[in-house]
C-alpha cells in the first residue's frame, strides 16, 4: 500500500470523516493545536531567547530549563495527538501538499537539534549555565531552534492555504 | 451611523477595498503575523500567569518575569492589531454575522480589562496574598486563551 492510499484510508475512515464533517469536533481540535503551539512554542522561545542572553539573562539557564520542561512537554503532546487528528480528518488532501512535508522536515530537523542540545549540553547544565554570555555552541542551538520552529510554524499555516486552492 | 454600516464603509473605503485586491498571499503573511503576535502575547501572559498559580518560573520573582516579558507581550499585541485590522477590513461585513466574532472582542475587552486593572495592579508587587495571586492568574489565562480559542473559532463558522 503507497503512503498516497493509505492517507486515502485513513481520510475516508469513519472516524476520519466524522471529524471532518463534526461541526464543533473540528475546530476544537484546530484551536487545541492552536492553543498548544503558543504554550510549546511560545515557552521554548522564552528558552531559545535564555540561551542567547536576550530573557533573564541573569537567571541561570537551568532555573529557566528545568521549571518549563513538564509545560513543553505537555503542549507538545497537545500538539502532537491534536496534528494527528487534523491529518486523518483531511489525509487525502494533505499528502499531496510538498508544504506538509517541508513542515515535517523543518520539525525532524527542529527535533534533531533539541536532542543534540540535550545530550551534549542540557545535562550538565549547571556547569555552564550561570555564565551572562554561554557557549557559541549553545546560542547557536537557540538560534537554530528559533528559525527551524518558526519554519514549522509558517508551512503549517500554508496548510490550509494550499489545500482550498 | 449603526455598527453594520460602519463596517459597510471600512470593507467599501479605498483603503479597504485596496487590501482586499491584493494577492491571496499576503492575506497569508498577514495571517501569519497574527500567529506570531498571538504566540508571543500567549507565552508572556502564560509565564506570568503561571508565576502567579505558583507553577512555572517559581524562582524568578514576579516583577522580574513582569518586566522581562513586557516588552514581548507588547510586540505582540501589537502585531495581533495591526494584522488583524488588516484582515479584518476588507471583509468587515462578513463578520457582522458571526457570533465567535462578537464572543471574541467581548472576551477581548475583558482580558485587557483584566490585564491592565487587577493583573498589572498584582504583577507589580512581589508580596501577594496567595488566592489573590492565584484568582488574578487563573482568570488572565482563561481570558486569554478564550480570546484565541473564539478567534479560532470564527474562520469556521464565516
Amino acid at each position: 500500500m503507497s503512503l498516497v492510499e493509505f492517507a486515502q484510508l485513513l481520510n475516508d475512515s469513519e472516524f476520519g470523516t466524522g471529524l471532518r464533517e463534526s461541526v464543533y469536533m473540528f475546530p476544537l481540535i484546530e484551536g487545541l493545536h492552536l492553543i498548544g503551539l503558543a504554550v510549546a512554542l511560545g515557552l521554548l522561545f522564552f528558552v531559545d531567547l535564555r540561551l542567547l542572553g536576550l530573557f533573564l539573562p541573569q537567571v541561570p539557564v537551568g532555573q529557566v530549563l528545568h521549571p518549563l520542561r513538564p509545560w513543553l512537554l505537555v503542549g507538545f503532546l497537545i500538539i502532537f495527538v491534536t496534528g494527528i487528528l487534523l491529518f486523518v480528518a483531511t489525509a487525502a488532501k494533505i499528502i499531496t501538499l510538498p508544504v506538509f512535508f517541508y513542515k515535517l522536515g523543518f520539525i525532524a530537523l527542529a527535533g534533531i537539534n533539541a536532542l543534540w542540545f540535550e545530550l551534549k549540553w542540557g545535562r550538565d547544565v549547571g556547569h555552564w549555565g550561570n555564565a551572562a554570555t554561554l557557549p557559541s555552541a549553545v546560542r547557536f542551538a537557540g538560534v537554530t531552534s528559533l528559525t527551524l520552529w518558526s519554519l514549522v510554524v509558517i508551512a503549517g499555516r500554508l496548510i490550509p492555504y494550499l489545500s482550498y486552492q | 451611523m449603526s455598527v453594520f454600516e460602519l463596517f459597510k464603509a471600512l470593507q467599501s473605503s479605498a483603503f479597504g477595498r485596496f487590501i482586499g485586491s491584493l494577492d491571496h498571499l499576503f492575506c497569508a503573511v498577514l495571517e501569519l503575523g497574527h500567529i506570531a503576535g498571538m504566540i508571543l502575547l500567549l507565552a508572556s501572559v502564560l509565564l506570568t500567569s503561571l508565576n502567579l498559580l505558583g507553577l512555572g518560573l517559581r524562582s524568578v520573582p514576579l516583577t522580574e518575569i513582569q518586566r522581562s516579558t513586557r516588552k514581548l507581550f507588547w510586540t505582540g499585541l501589537i502585531l495581533l492589531a495591526v494584522s488583524g485590522l488588516l484582515i479584518f477590513i476588507p471583509a468587515a461585513t462578513s463578520y457582522y454575522s458571526n457570533d465567535f466574532f462578537w464572543a471574541k472582542f467581548i472576551l477581548l475587552g475583558l482580558a485587557l480589562l483584566v490585564y491592565f486593572t487587577l493583573y498589572r495592579w498584582v504583577a507589580a508587587r512581589d508580596s501577594n496574598k496567595i488566592w489573590l495571586a492565584k484568582a488574578t492568574g487563573g482568570l488572565a489565562l482563561s481570558l486569554w486563551l478564550g480570546v484565541a480559542f473564539a478567534g479560532r473559532f470564527i474562520g469556521f463558522f464565516a
